[in-house]
């Protein structure tokens, strides 16, 4: 099924201009909608090419798509150095409104690794969605941030018991309200304590319908003990909970850039599944 | 839980190692002796055991002493999922 791509730009009200990639189906009323939600940093690179692959093929099922770039990142405007997370939230909750005006159906945010901590956080602060699809998700901000400074703080390791890696000398300079220079990106402080502060647990207030899919290496397919304790927890607390497990590497942070075909098409299915059961 | 087993698969799939950590053995050094392995790497090897393993090490936890061979860190791993 064929669809059409429009590239745009979405103003902000505090001014600025956050690039969104639109992509419709032809000819045909859409299914619904789904947000994607693009990983940080590094895994953002990583990813940019997954990313637009699930939402063309996920537009060719017959699905409004929107990508949206956070402020700051990506191709929208924005300095990332005063970029905060809560301006992250309302990016998601201004793509969320423009998509809900832009198609029928139920709305779906569908967030990649730190993409998807955002998008839990925005529907527990309110923003109403139909369902929430986590995808290969970071479910602990503080872990997150924690990888983050690391990679600040890990030049120059070798080996020897001297060599550490201490992550203490940017967390004293971030609670003194500094920025924290890592892999090109200024960190400020309101973006890593909104990070840290930010975790998917079984009493947020979440849609009923959840979506999970993971990618793991082991054979066959079985989740992490961490993944397995969370999903147990959300179901307990009344989720319906659909989760898959799709064998594959961490294409997120792998040194080369994965092709995994399958993974767009195993998220059709699961998106698919999941409105029916909404519906 | 395979620890060693899961580990190499770490190896092998950050690094693009093509099966190459099936053949590591305790004795196997890393840090220094695997070229791939820089220090940006090493951060995603700790992150991904963490997210593997459910854990999370604290900073005084890792020297570079961890990553000198394959069985320091098998031994780190076994002790904090034993803690």
């Amino acid at each position: 099924m064929s669809f059409e791509t429009q590239r745009f730009f979405l103003e902000r009200k505090e001014g600025g201009a956050r690039f969104c990639t639109l992509l419709t189906p032809a000819n045909r009323k859409p299914r619904g909608g789904l947000l994607i939600l693009a990983p940080f940093a590094e895994e953002a690179n990583k990813t940019r090419r997954l990313c637009l692959e699930t939402a063309r093929t996920c537009a060719a099922a017959g699905w409004s798509v929107l990508l949206g770039d956070l402020t700051a990142c990506g191709e929208s405007a924005g300095d990332f150095s005063s970029t905060s997370w809560s301006d992250w939230l309302a990016d998601v909750a201004d793509f969320a409104g423009f998509l809900r005006e832009k198609s029928d159906g139920p709305l779906i945010l569908l967030g990649l690794r730190l993409g998807a901590l955002l998008a839990a956080n925005a529907m527990a602060s309110g923003l109403k969605a139909d369902g929430l699809f986590l995808f290969c998700p970071i479910t602990n901000g503080k872990q997150a941030l924690m990888q983050f400074l690391r990679l600040g703080a890990a030049a120059d390791l070798n080996a020897s018991e001297a060599a550490r890696i201490d992550t203490r000398p940017l967390r004293a300079k971030l609670a003194a309200g500094e920025n924290v220079e890592i892999a090109g990106y200024s960190l400020s402080p309101a973006l890593a304590a909104g990070i840290e502060a930010t975790q998917v647990t079984a009493d947020m207030s979440l849609p009923a319908q959840l979506a999970w899919l993971e990618v793991v290496s082991s054979d066959p397919p079985a989740a992490t003990p961490a993944v397995e304790a969370l999903t147990n927890r959300l179901r307990e607390a009344g989720h319906s909970l659909d989760i898959r497990l799709h064998r594959g590497p961490a294409f997120w942070q792998t040194q080369e850039i994965e092709q995994l075909p399958e993974l767009p098409k195993e998220i059709v299915a699961l998106l698919e599944k999941f409105t029916e059961e909404t519906a | 839980m395979d620890i060693r087993k899961e580990l190499a698969t770490i190896f092998d799939e950050l690094l693009s190692l093509g099966g190459r950590s099936s053949t590591f053995t305790d004795a196997t050094p890393l840090l220094g002796a695997l070229p791939e392995l820089d220090s940006m790497a090493v951060v995603g090897v700790i992150g991904a055991i963490e997210e593997r393993f459910g854990i999370v090490f604290d900073d005084d936890e890792i020297d570079g002493s961890t990553f000198a061979n394959f069985g320091n860190l098998v031994q780190l791993i076994d002790s904090k999922l034993s803690a």
